[in-house]
């Protein structure tokens, strides 16, 4: 929590914005020093307000910020350039990001491991084709920032360490559970699966298919399963 | 005192206009009884009016009275190019130019996964007969060239494309008349990277 009203120049995001009143705006950051913060942009719909073409989301910001209510004033959004420009299905990825941290992350906590974290999978995916192993990394970091460590590299029932061949039960309050012989309810991973993630490497593509199961989840938990938006649309597009 | 119900009814009418609180709705309310009242039946009868005969053009999916709007119907324009737009606000803009000589499609609305509004809310079924009725040669996506614009065009160009159409982009960078000491650092860049050959 800050203790100064004002804050110049802070490395941030926006995430979403939404009009406030006639001319205004407001405006969800994620800031390196302060995590996120909503802000109202006092006239940024109008044509000529400085503030209107730099507020956008994907693209490294200077904010400065004044007051100390639920809401701040923006007062200015400095361009910092260096993000090349998400397109496409970079794009839908971005939002899906944008939108994991607006319904998960509270406000005003300082997460400063995971804007690098963020930071890191805005510029991977201007970068690759397969966004697949950018979101899985993402989304496990985020899990930790939110106090939920992940359990995967131990049998939660046995305490035995995972085997690559094994498969294992996996359940979000309990972490995996070797399966032996019984069919079992909910989602089956493969030890290797297990294994990979926690070593970030999603080069295997069946590792890459169980870990967004997994992902998705420990994600549906936590949200306690309410549903994203960006990911419900992004399904609907890939019916077009 | 508590007002009269149909004076609260009122109030919270007027409230479903963009940028109405409960208090302008109220100052609204008092003025159209106490001194306009000739002002609230008109503006009661045209809403009314309105509500019954105006429609979305078959064609470019824009208000209209008609079946057809009279620029779809118009026999000067050329059939065969198609732009999406937006918003009717963006097509009256893209007809200022007097730049464009084809045919509009207007989305009422933008892709935006954030506040849920996908391909279902903004008619991109309707665009797709539309724009493969085989009189279109090529469709121009004019959406805005915000994210959620630019997500939008790329959908739909993929989805044009997928279909044999040519699609096309308009272009941005720095403003006509524009010069660079006074352009925003992110058109500057983006006009960097998306330069052209001369």
């Amino acid at each position: 929590m800050s203790t100064r009203a004002r804050q110049d120049n802070q490395l941030g995001y926006v995430l979403h914005t939404y009009p406030f009143r006639e001319t205004s705006l407001v405006v969800e950051t994620f800031t390196r020093a302060h995590g996120r913060v909503g802000m109202v942009a006092r006239g940024a719909k109008r044509p000529r307000s400085a503030l209107r073409g730099s507020i956008m989301a994907f693209q490294p910001l200077g904010l400065s910020w004044s007051g100390r209510g639920e809401l701040r004033l923006l007062l200015r959004a400095e361009w910092q350039g260096g993000q090349p420009r998400l397109q496409g299905r970079a794009l839908l990825c971005g939002f899906y990001l944008n939108e994991l941290l607006l319904k998960l992350l509270p406000r005003e906590d300082a997460h400063e491991q995971l804007f690098l974290d963020y930071q890191t999978a805005l510029a991977r995916l201007g970068e690759e084709a397969e966004p697949g192993a950018v979101l899985r990394r993402f989304e496990k970091a985020l899990l930790r920032e939110l106090g939920y460590a992940l359990a995967l590299d131990r049998d939660s029932a046995s305490g035995a360490q995972i085997e690559p061949q094994g498969s294992y039960a996996y359940e979000p309050e309990r972490g995996p559970v070797s399966i032996n012989g019984g069919a079992p309810a909910g989602l089956v991973l493969s030890g290797r699966t297990l294994l990979d993630i926690v070593r970030d490497d999603y080069r295997d593509p069946q590792t890459l298919q169980q870990a967004k199961a997994l992902m998705r989840l420990l994600i549906s938990h936590r949200l306690e399963q309410k549903p994203l938006n960006s990911r419900r649309i992004f399904e609907e597009l890939q019916q077009l | 005192m508590k007002p009269p119900s149909s004076l609260e009814a009122l109030i919270e009418a007027l409230r479903c206009l963009p940028g109405v609180g409960p208090k302008s709705a109220q100052r609204m309310a008092y003025h159209l009884l106490q001194y306009d009242r000739d002002g609230a039946q008109k503006l009661c009868a045209s809403i009314g009016q309105a509500l019954q005969s105006i429609r979305r053009c078959a064609k470019c999916n824009s208000f209209t009275e008609d079946e057809i709007c009279a620029l779809c119907s118009s026999p000067r324009r050329d059939a065969a190019l198609l732009a999406v737009v937006e918003t009717p606000a963006d097509l009256l803009m893209m007809e200022q130019t007097l730049a464009f000589p084809g045919m509009y499609f207007v989305l009422m609305g933008r892709l935006s996964p954030l506040d849920g509004i996908g391909p279902k809310d903004i008619g991109l079924d309707r665009l797709l007969a539309r724009a493969t009725d085989g009189v279109v040669r090529e469709v121009i996506l004019a959406t805005n060239f915000t994210n959620e614009g630019e997500a939008t065009a790329h959908y739909i160009g993929e989805m044009l494309r997928g279909r044999g159409i040519k699609v096309s982009r308009i272009a941005r960078g720095v403003p006509v008349g524009g010069e660079l000491e006074y352009v925003d650092s992110g058109t500057l860049a983006q006009a960097v990277v998306e330069r052209r050959p001369l």
